[in-house]
């Protein structure tokens, strides 16, 4: 989800072509090629912008009403409707063929569905399915202490700066509460999904969001290179 | 004998330069194949150029069979002449069109609605959902995944919802 407002203009994109299975997008008033997954322009007069990232949610229907009453909901296009995708298209995706080269011992298979987070030169990646089986994760993202909560039977992620006032937290979750709640150990503060302590020592403050992206391994390690990998267990 | 020949070769070979100017990027961006940064780049220029470059074939393509019409006598030979020129017209008329939203349908004007009307999501679908100066909008995966963008603006804010 990217803003397009750059430099006092306001962009338009349309749909270009196809790029190691992630698309390119073309702004309508430079003709200027940009990929979708960095946000930034690889060719024509815009070469190197790069739009800012909005941060955005990816949840069931359900739970996004709960947390945005007022939200407006894109309408199916009629005409097109019948074109959709099934809900389950990732898996499907699973069986197509990929382009990237892969170099040996790499953590993941390429269609692996990650959880890449990024905050300055150091991304991560996780492995979906890894996150999903056991509590939040505590981790770090180079000096970062980040927290991953996997939700709504491990579909749905998000991901938190853990600083705390008194350090980094520690979190696990309440058990048997529903629906899901965490509590950090250092003061016991309950705090809800979206990252809000609820009650508690800490009762009102609220974690910072780190934009996580759910995509397939093969895409996310074009993009970064350099990124580490977590391994449960590990 | 040759000179009978001489106009069908002549737009055959601009039949086959126009079909090269718009096939070539289809066939190097495909879906499923190895893309590198000098396919795209030739790509983009392909792309940028067609419309010009196709109008130009096209034209000297009609230019030629006029001129050539006389020395190509026979209604065979003729007949493959104005074929040819059709085929270089095509192109003119493709490398005008966007072909991948022929395919995916972008949403000029996305429409929305009401979460009490929204009757066409179950509970349980998934959504991406944005917040932006108090205004929250949400995009169905599902109709995301074909459309693969949507312009919008939220809270004031223009952005572009991709999948």
């Amino acid at each position: 989800m990217w803003e397009r407002r750059l430099n006092g203009s306001e962009l338009r994109f349309h749909l270009a072509g196809i790029n190691n299975e992630n698309f390119i997008m073309q702004d309508d008033t430079s003709g200027s090629w940009w990929q979708q997954v960095t946000g930034r322009a690889f060719l024509g007069p815009r070469k190197g912008w790069a739009l800012p990232r909005v941060p955005h949610d990816e949840v069931s229907f359900a739970r996004w009403k709960e947390e945005h009453p007022t939200t407006r909901v894109l309408r199916p296009e009629s005409t097109a409707v019948a074109r959709y995708a099934s809900a389950n298209w990732e898996e499907k995706m699973r069986d197509y063929p990929v382009v990237t080269p892969r170099r040996k011992g790499e953590p993941f298979e390429d269609r692996d569905l990650i959880v890449g987070v990024e905050a300055g030169r150091v991304s991560k990646a996780y492995l979906l399915s890894d996150l999903a089986k056991g509590g939040p994760v505590n981790d770090r993202l180079g000096d970062l202490p980040i927290l991953l909560v996997t939700f709504e039977e491990g579909r749905s992620v998000r991901a938190f700066d853990r600083t705390l006032p008194e350090g980094a937290g520690e979190f696990y979750w309440e058990a048997g509460e529903k629906p899901a709640s965490l509590i950090d150990s250092g003061t016991g503060s309950r705090w809800d999904l979206r990252g809000v302590a609820m009650s508690g020592p800490l009762a009102g403050q609220k974690l910072r969001r780190i934009e996580p992206l759910l995509d397939f391994w093969f895409d996310w390690k074009t993009y970064h290179p350099d990124t580490e990998a977590y391994k449960a267990g590990r | 004998m040759a000179g009978r020949w001489r106009g069908i070769l002549i737009l055959a070979v601009l039949a086959a330069a126009s079909l090269l100017v718009v096939g070539l990027p289809m066939w190097l961006i495909q879906p499923f194949r190895p893309q590198t940064p000098r396919r795209l780049e030739v790509s983009f220029l392909l792309r940028k150029w067609a419309p010009l470059a196709t109008l130009a074939l096209a034209s000297f393509a009609v230019f030629c069979c006029l001129k050539l019409w006389r020395s190509s006598p026979g209604p065979f030979r003729r007949t493959i002449m104005l074929l040819l020129v059709a085929v270089s017209i095509l192109p003119a008329w493709v490398a005008r069109q966007n072909l991948f939203e022929k395919m995916f349908r972008p949403l000029a004007s996305p429409s929305f609605a009401r979460t009490d009307e929204a009757t066409f999501l179950e509970p349980g679908d998934r959504v991406m959902g944005v917040e932006l100066n108090g205004e929250a909008a949400a995009y169905p995966i599902r109709a995301l995944a074909y459309h693969h963008l949507v312009n919008d603006v939220v809270g004031g804010v223009p952005i572009v919802a991709t999948y």
